[in-house]
This record gives structure tokens, C-alpha cells and sequence, in this order.
């Protein structure tokens, strides 16, 4: 067993340096029916052991894919040689971060294999739906997508612990023309953190989930083109975990800020609107748990909360063991790798503005000429923390009403300039959590927001 | 006999036993050596040793893919019979298959011995260089790899591939500042098989150096005006890649949403543009060598001043479409230079941008684009005037490519593509 070769090689820890030793596990499974053709059926597996060892400012890391009691051996004497031949090179020594607390983490849930029949016929059945109730549209398709990770952790001087991330999805993808011949789409994500047995037993319970698509998706025929330039909107929830997790997150991560982010000389300062708190939940939001819960991360740190926009002043980072030893403060459980031959970095989990006092509808009555922007596709920002958002799925608002649906546009702006815009807030939160973050390596990430009254520069035409 | 081949014989008798007819995997293993610099500072060294095993199992024309990195034989027995279990859950479809008998071969690619301590001193020499000649930039993260490979890919028509690689590649991310002021993040990087040069001369990591240390004063453009958008290398790869999956791939072909649909033949672009997809151009490192449909990689033509020469389709969009096959599933991008140097194309834009990378979503079927204009500058009167935030650029792909202002002489080469600089006009742009 796994845990048992990895705890055995403790002993080989060496003295005066930093230590963790990681067994992880990846599952995928995916599926993909096009139009009703099955062209993608697969699932994968990688597995391995690595090992990280830290030495007064350099790291060695080395993984191997085996699950051995050699390979263990192998990795822990690589990683100790290649942090020693770096430190040759390097002219940084540091104190190695203190100790802030040992123990164990057990095991939080279980990962559940299912039949790749199931998925298929999963599928099959979501497809047919859409094609016998909706045969109007010019295309579909329906991918079902599912990875985990499963980790085992044995640190130096930290925490232990096993602990597993599954999560899966199902995609409804629609296409129909537009009223000039042009192809219009848009997409929903059903399912997150579990099995296929938790979220996909009865496919009815997506129907109305797909129904509401299709009605987007007609409006959206009929729409226009948002006028370009700097508009009162409100951004919906989606939106708004997106601009936490794009616009303010990155900016926030210990290493970018070092890197000479926005955030480095803003700390302690006013970076939004009062209204405006933002977290990085660990495991739970709200009394309930998170989207994606992280209980320990791959420095053998327990995970809590990290509050990083106070009431709009920039209150914290989020950090490993070495940039909160830089930045004296306690880590929180950042530090994560994606696959057992990946390091860990500075990532974030479920990241969230916190919900305000206002309703959805009175945020929308407040607007008298504007947009209501609900849905993103993808999203990008930088160091500066100028951002950009493609938004899928929008209306303008007249007169405090919902008006015409949008064609796909981009907003974009400066975050702490933006947020600064920010008067209103709406009083429940969305989240999404199908997504990976891309930072040298994917990771799953759970991000969410509220609705928010704001200026932005929207594109168009 | 290789080890990987040994394994492969091994496997064969394994799915033969299980009475499979019709199968293709790839077997491999591979070594990476990585150095990491973090500020400017030697952070982190990994070793990695992988290996990946992939099988698609047909069961008269249902067909499934299964992979995993154990290449135990308790592990690839378990392997064929999930992939087995896969195919049985499948669809009928003989569109699924993979091409015939192409012999047998066996490829050296790249670099297999690398010289570690060479490698390591470019790297030093990299940071010294930036330290003295850009003082104004960080080297936020650099990351020198080294990685080694060998695969085989055998399927049930005869075909066998080998291959034996080996490259270096070095990618920076870099930001520039002064006081409070700070760029946003660039990046820049390379792969080569030859450490002759210094990492500054290689690729176009030099200019993104000079660009980003003039961009640490931005301003927004002002008001809204349909200009001309010069595309740096990088940027213009970037576009290509979005017109090639938007107007000519197997998702937009086989579901009928392409505008390029019918289009093979005609004049799509300006006859300025010719795209290329060519592993044997001596200029790209690691070129594709096998196709993903089990046939050998073809240099294709995808563009030809202008024409739509082909979709890109693969096996099953071929199939399915009952349109022309590409064998070639890689990107080793190639695009024919212009008459006209970089100098001459800024001087004969009256407004417009040079735009270092497009921070803006995939577009939608239509072809619509939107987004904002990354480590870009602006263009008046034929001078390069500073450069820009909160600038937002937004137009239509398929437009775009039939108001081709030129294309430069100059291309960049970075061992994996080989692309020029490319100017679009009538693109609209925004400032706040």
C-alpha cells in the first residue's frame, strides 16, 4: 500500500532541510458526442511518487512513475542532490520557514470509479433530449468530463494526510444561426465536486438547466452588439468570480507579487469600494463546504481561509511556507501541484467576493441605460491587474427593464480601478468550479461573486 | 533492441491474447532536467522520469482510448482490458480507424546528450545580461528544460514508428518597473538542439526585452478609430491558431459551423498569406514525424497566397465529412515572409498599433474577436509613439485576413514556428 512505503521512508529524511514526500494519483475520463457522433471515449490514469526537498532558498524536486518503496528511495536522494547542485549556483540563503504546526489530516472523501458505459449513456441520453426537443438547433454537443486527484502526503515538519479531489462535469453546448446567417453559441456546465453517482444519476433533473440554455440561446439569435466604450453594468455572478479569481487573485499570489505586481506597493491600502471583501475559502463558505474544498496542501500545511479584500483595503496575500516566512506571516495552505511530477506553486482555491444587501432585481432596476452581463467564457489578466472577460451571455438594460440579448462582446479594465466603481452589491453568491487555472501547470479552482453594480469598458462595435 | 521495444513486443502478445484484431498504441518514456529561476534567483531543479502508455481498442467499429504512465505488465493488462470495456461502451461508427500499412521507421530527432553545464552557464549569462542591459526588468520565472524521449507507435495494418528526441527549451516571464509603476507580465522563449548561442540572441527574447522596458509609461488610446494592427510573430501564431480551429478544423467542418465550409479553392485571405504546416523545414526543432491517425506526417499547405488549399481534417473528419484527409496533426507553423522590413510596414501605417499578444477570448463561430491589446504600441504617422493600456481591439477573423496591409521580411524562429510579422487594417480600436 501506498501510504505504507512513504511513511516506511521517512527515516530517510535528511537533517537540516525541508522534506515532503507525495504519492498522487490523476484519474480522467472523458466523452464527447458532436451531433450526436461519438468522437471522443477515453480515460487515463497517471500515478507517481516525488519528493521536494528545500534547502535554505533552493529546492530540489524529482518524481518518478512508480508506486515503489525504491522509487521513493530514488526520488528523495535526486531531490536532496539537485537542491545541493543549485545552491552552488545561487546566492540566496534564507532561514527555512519555522515549523507552525504537525499532525494528521484524514482522508476527506472517496474517489468512485464508474463504468465508462454510464458516461456514454449519459450522454446519449442528454443528446437525444436536445435533439428531439430542440431540433431547430445548427449543432450540439455534449462532452462529460471528470478528473481527480488523489494525494498522500508525509512532510519533514509539517502535516500528514491523505486527501482526494474528484470532480466531474457535463457540457450542453448549442449552436444556432443568427438572424444573418451567423452561427451563435453558448454553453452550460452541470455537476462539480464528487462523482458521477452524486450529481448525474437522474439526467432529468438537468432539463431545466438545458431548457434555460436554449432560451439564452434564442434571445442571444435575436441579439445585437454592445455599444463599445466605458458602461454602468451588472456584472453577475459568474462574472464576478471571474474578476475575483482573474483581476484580483493572480495579483495577490506571493510570487507575482514578488514578480512586481499591483498588489505589492497597494497592501494596506484602499483597493475597491467598501462594499467589496474578498476571500480565498479553504474548505468551507457560509456554514457549507466550498466548491472545491482544499483540507492540506502539498507543503503538508493545514488549509484555512485567506482574507485578501477587506471592506476595500488589501489585507493579505496568499502564500507558500517561504514567501509567508518573507512576508512574515502564516501560511495558509496555498502550495499545490497538479500532477505527481509537478512542483507545488502558489494557487488559489475557492475564491469569492462576499455577498452584499441588495437583490439581483434591484441591482437591475437601479440602471437606466447599461448592460447586464451574466456569463464569461474565459478570462485573462496581468500583473497589472488589467483585465479582459469575454462575456457569453448579456442583455442590455433600459430603464431599469431587460432589453435585447447580447452577441458575444469583451470587457475589460483595471482591477483596483474598477472595483473602485462598485456600489452595489447583490445579496446571494454563484459560484463555478468546472475550470482550470493556468500557471505553469492547470489546477482545478473554484471561484465566485456576487452581483455588482460597476463601470467597465465593454467592446463591440 | 530498444527497452521500449522489448515492452512493445510484450504488449502486442498481451492484446493478441485478449483476440483483439484491430489496435494502435504508443508507448514512452521520458526524462526531463529543469532549472528554475524565481526574481532573478535559482529556485528550484526537478527531475522528472515519466512514461505513458495510450491504446485504442477497436470491437468491429466501436472504438475506445485508454491511457496511463505504468508500463508494468499488470498495468497494461489492465490497460487492454479498459480499453476492451471502453469499446464495448461505444457507438457504431466506421468513420473511427486509423491509416494503412506506412513500413516501418525509426527517428532521430534533436539533441540525446545534452551538456548540462553549457546549459547552465547560458542560463547565468541570460540573467547577467538582463541584470546589466535591462535594469529596469525582472526575470519574474525562467525556466531552462532539457528533455529526452523515445516512443513507439505500432498499430494492427504494419505500421511501426520509433523515435528518439531530445531539445532543449528556455521560456522567461518577465515584467518591467519603476517607483510603483509596473508593466504587465511578458513572455518569451525558445527551443533549440544548439547551445552555440546566447539565450539573449535566440528567438526574438531580445526585443521582447527592449519592449517591455519601454512600456513601463503607458498611456490609453483615445476615442474609438478603425486602424491598422501590426501583428508581432507571436501574435500573428496566435491568430493563425484561432482561423485554423475557427474556419478549417474537425469540430467547425463535421458540425457545418465553418464560414469556410465551401471555401476550398476560393481566395479566403489576401494573397499576400501563405500557411504552411511543415515538420521538415531544418528551422523547426522537433518536427511531428507520425501522424495521430497512424500515418507519416506530410508538409501541407494549408493557405496558398491567398486559396484555401484544404481544411484541416483529420482521419475521422475525413471520414465523416467524406472531405480531403491532412496527414500532419502538428503545429509546426510555417508562414511565408513578405517583401516589405519592419521599418516599412510601421511607416506606412497613419494609425494603428504594433500588438506584442491578443488578451481576449477564442471567438465565437462567426469569427468575431474582441479583447485587449497586450505589450502593444502605438502607431502614428509612421512612427512608434508609446505604448498602450486599456486599449481594446475588436474585429472579425475572416475580414481580417483579406486586408492584409503587408507582411515583413523578418521572421521569427523559435524552433517550433517560423512566422513573420503580419499588418491588418480595418481593425477597430478602442481606447477608454
Amino acid at each position: 500500500m501506498l501510504q505504507d512505503i512513504l511513511e516506511a521512508k521517512k527515516n530517510l529524511f535528511a537533517d537540516g532541510v525541508q522534506t515532503v514526500l507525495r504519492g498522487q494519483e490523476n484519474r480522467n475520463r472523458r466523452v464527447v458526442f458532436l451531433k450526436g457522433n461519438l468522437v471522443q471515449n477515453s480515460r487515463g490514469e497517471s500515478r507517481g511518487i516525488n519528493a521536494r526537498v528545500h534547502d535554505h532558498g533552493t529546492y530540489g524536486f524529482a518524481s518518478i512513475a512508480e508506486y515503489t518503496p525504491e522509487a521513493a528511495e530514488k526520488v528523495l536522494k535526486a531531490a536532496t542532490e539537485n537542491a545541493t547542485f543549485l545552491a552552488k549556483h545561487s546566492t540566496k540563503k534564507i532561514q527555512l520557514p519555522k515549523t507552525i504546526g504537525t499532525g494528521e489530516i484524514p482522508l476527506n472523501a472517496q474517489i468512485v470509479d464508474t463504468e465508462q458505459k454510464l458516461l456514454i449513456e449519459l450522454c446519449q441520453t442528454i443528446d437525444a433530449y436536445v435533439e428531439k426537443k430542440y431540433p431547430d438547433l445548427s449543432s450540439r454537443t455534449i462532452v462529460y468530463t471528470e478528473d481527480s486527484m488523489d494525494k498522500i502526503i508525509y512532510t519533514s515538519d509539517a502535516c500528514n494526510g491523505h486527501i482526494v479531489s474528484p470532480r466531474c462535469y457535463l457540457y450542453v453546448m448549442m449552436s444556432a444561426e443568427s438572424k444573418e446567417g451567423a452561427p451563435v453559441e453558448m454553453f452550460k456546465a452541470f455537476g462539480g465536486f464528487g462523482s458521477f453517482y452524486d450529481h448525474f444519476m437522474n439526467p432529468e433533473k438537468l432539463y431545466p438547466g438545458i431548457d434555460e440554455l436554449y432560451r439564452k440561446l434564442m434571445d442571444k439569435k435575436e441579439g445585437v452588439y454592445a455599444q463599445a466604450g466605458y458602461k454602468t453594468v451588472i456584472l453577475g455572478g459568474m462574472m464576478g468570480g471571474m474578476l475575483a479569481h482573474e483581476a484580483v487573485g493572480h495579483t495577490v499570489e506571493a510570487d507575482l507579487v514578488r514578480g512586481g505586481s499591483v498588489a505589492g506597493p497597494n497592501l494596506n491600502k484602499k483597493v475597491a469600494s467598501e462594499l467589496v471583501t474578498m476571500v480565498d475559502f479553504a474548505h468551507e463558505y457560509n456554514g457549507e463546504m466550498a466548491p472545491l474544498p482544499v483540507y492540506l496542501d502539498d507543503e503538508g500545511i493545514k488549509a484555512e481561509d485567506a482574507v485578501l479584500i477587506k471592506d476595500g483595503t488589501l489585507v493579505g496575500y496568499m502564500n507558500d511556507r517561504e514567501s509567508a516566512q518573507a512576508f512574515d506571516v502564516a501560511p495558509l495552505g496555498n502550495a499545490r501541484g497538479w500532477t505527481f511530477s509537478d512542483e507545488p506553486l502558489i494557487r488559489m482555491r475557492n475564491t469569492c467576493i462576499l455577498p452584499g444587501k441588495n437583490t439581483v432585481e434591484e441591482l437591475i432596476a437601479s440602471v437606466d441605460d447599461g448592460y447586464y452581463l451574466i456569463d464569461s467564457g474565459n478570462g485573462q489578466a496581468d500583473l497589472t491587474g488589467e483585465f479582459m472577460f469575454g462575456v457569453t451571455c448579456g442583455y442590455e438594460i433600459k430603464n431599469g427593464k431587460l432589453g435585447k440579448a447580447l452577441l458575444d462582446t469583451t470587457v475589460s479594465g483595471v482591477a483596483f480601478d474598477m472595483l473602485k466603481t462598485v456600489d452595489m452589491v447583490s445579496d446571494t453568491v454563484e459560484w463555478s468550479s468546472s475550470g482550470f487555472c493556468g500557471k505553469k501547470q492547470p489546477m482545478p479552482v473554484g471561484m465566485g461573486g456576487p452581483h455588482m453594480r460597476c463601470k467597465i469598458m465593454i467592446g463591440g462595435r | 533492441m530498444s527497452e521500449l521495444r522489448e515492452l512493445a513486443d510484450r504488449f502486442d502478445v498481451v492484446l493478441k491474447n485478449k483476440n483483439l484484431e484491430k489496435y494502435t498504441y504508443t508507448l514512452s518514456k521520458s526524462e526531463k532536467q529543469e532549472m528554475n529561476v524565481e526574481g532573478g534567483e535559482f529556485k528550484l531543479m526537478r527531475t522528472v522520469f515519466n512514461n505513458n502508455a495510450s491504446l485504442s481498442v477497436w470491437l468491429g467499429t466501436k472504438v475506445g482510448s485508454v491511457g496511463g504512465n505504468d508500463l508494468s505488465g499488470e498495468a497494461l493488462e489492465k490497460l487492454a482490458d479498459d480499453g476492451i470495456a471502453a469499446a464495448q461502451s461505444a457507438d457504431e461508427d466506421p468513420c473511427h480507424d486509423f491509416g494503412p500499412d506506412q513500413g516501418k521507421d525509426v527517428f532521430w530527432q534533436g539533441v540525446r546528450e545534452p551538456d548540462m553545464d553549457l546549459f547552465l552557464e547560458r542560463v547565468k549569462e541570460f540573467l547577467a545580461a538582463v541584470a546589466k542591459e535591462f535594469p529596469k526588468v525582472k526575470v519574474m520565472m525562467a525556466m531552462a528544460s532539457y528533455d529526452r524521449w523515445n516512443w513507439i507507435s505500432r498499430n494492427t495494418n504494419g505500421t511501426e514508428f520509433e523515435g528518439f528526441g531530445g531539445q532543449y527549451s528556455f521560456v522567461i516571464e518577465i515584467s518591467a518597473g519603476e517607483g510603483d509603476k509596473t508593466t504587465g507580465i511578458d513572455g518569451a522563449g525558445f527551443t533549440t538542439k544548439d547551445l552555440s548561442k546566447p539565450f539573449m540572441e535566440m528567438g526574438d527574447i531580445r526585443q521582447h526585452l527592449i519592449d517591455l522596458q519601454n512600456s513601463i509609461d503607458t498611456k490609453s488610446v483615445e476615442g474609438k478609430f478603425e486602424g491598422t494592427v501590426i501583428l508581432t510573430p507571436g501574435c500573428a501564431s496566435q491568430f493563425i491558431s484561432m482561423i485554423v480551429s475557427n474556419y478549417m478544423g474537425d469540430g467547425v467542418i463535421i458540425n457545418g459551423t465553418s464560414q469556410w465550409l465551401d471555401k476550398v479553392g476560393e481566395k479566403v485571405a489576401d494573397e499576400k498569406l501563405t500557411i504552411a504546416l511543415n515538420p521538415f523545414d531544418e528551422r523547426i526543432v522537433m518536427g511531428e514525424r507520425g501522424t495521430q491517425d497512424g500515418y507519416r506526417s506530410e508538409a501541407v499547405t494549408l493557405i496558398d497566397k491567398g486559396i484555401l488549399k484544404m481544411h484541416r481534417l483529420g482521419l475521422y473528419g475525413s471520414k465523416k465529412t467524406g472531405r480531403p484527409l491532412v496527414k500532419n496533426s502538428g503545429w509546426d507553423l510555417v508562414v511565408e515572409p513578405g517583401d516589405q522590413s519592419l521599418e516599412e510596414l510601421i511607416a506606412s501605417v497613419d494609425k494603428g498599433l504594433i500588438m506584442g499578444s491578443f488578451s481576449g477570448g477564442h471567438p465565437g463561430a462567426n469569427g468575431e474577436f474582441s479583447g485587449v491589446a497586450k505589450n502593444s504600441f502605438l502607431i502614428e504617422n509612421g512612427k512608434v509613439k508609446h505604448a498602450v493600456s486599456e486599449t481594446m481591439v475588436s474585429g472579425n477573423l475572416g475580414e481580417a485576413v483579406k486586408r492584409i496591409r503587408g507582411i515583413s521580411k523578418e521572421q521569427l524562429i523559435d524552433g517550433s514556428t517560423v512566422v513573420p510579422y503580419i499588418a491588418m487594417d480595418g481593425i477597430l480600436i478602442s481606447g477608454k
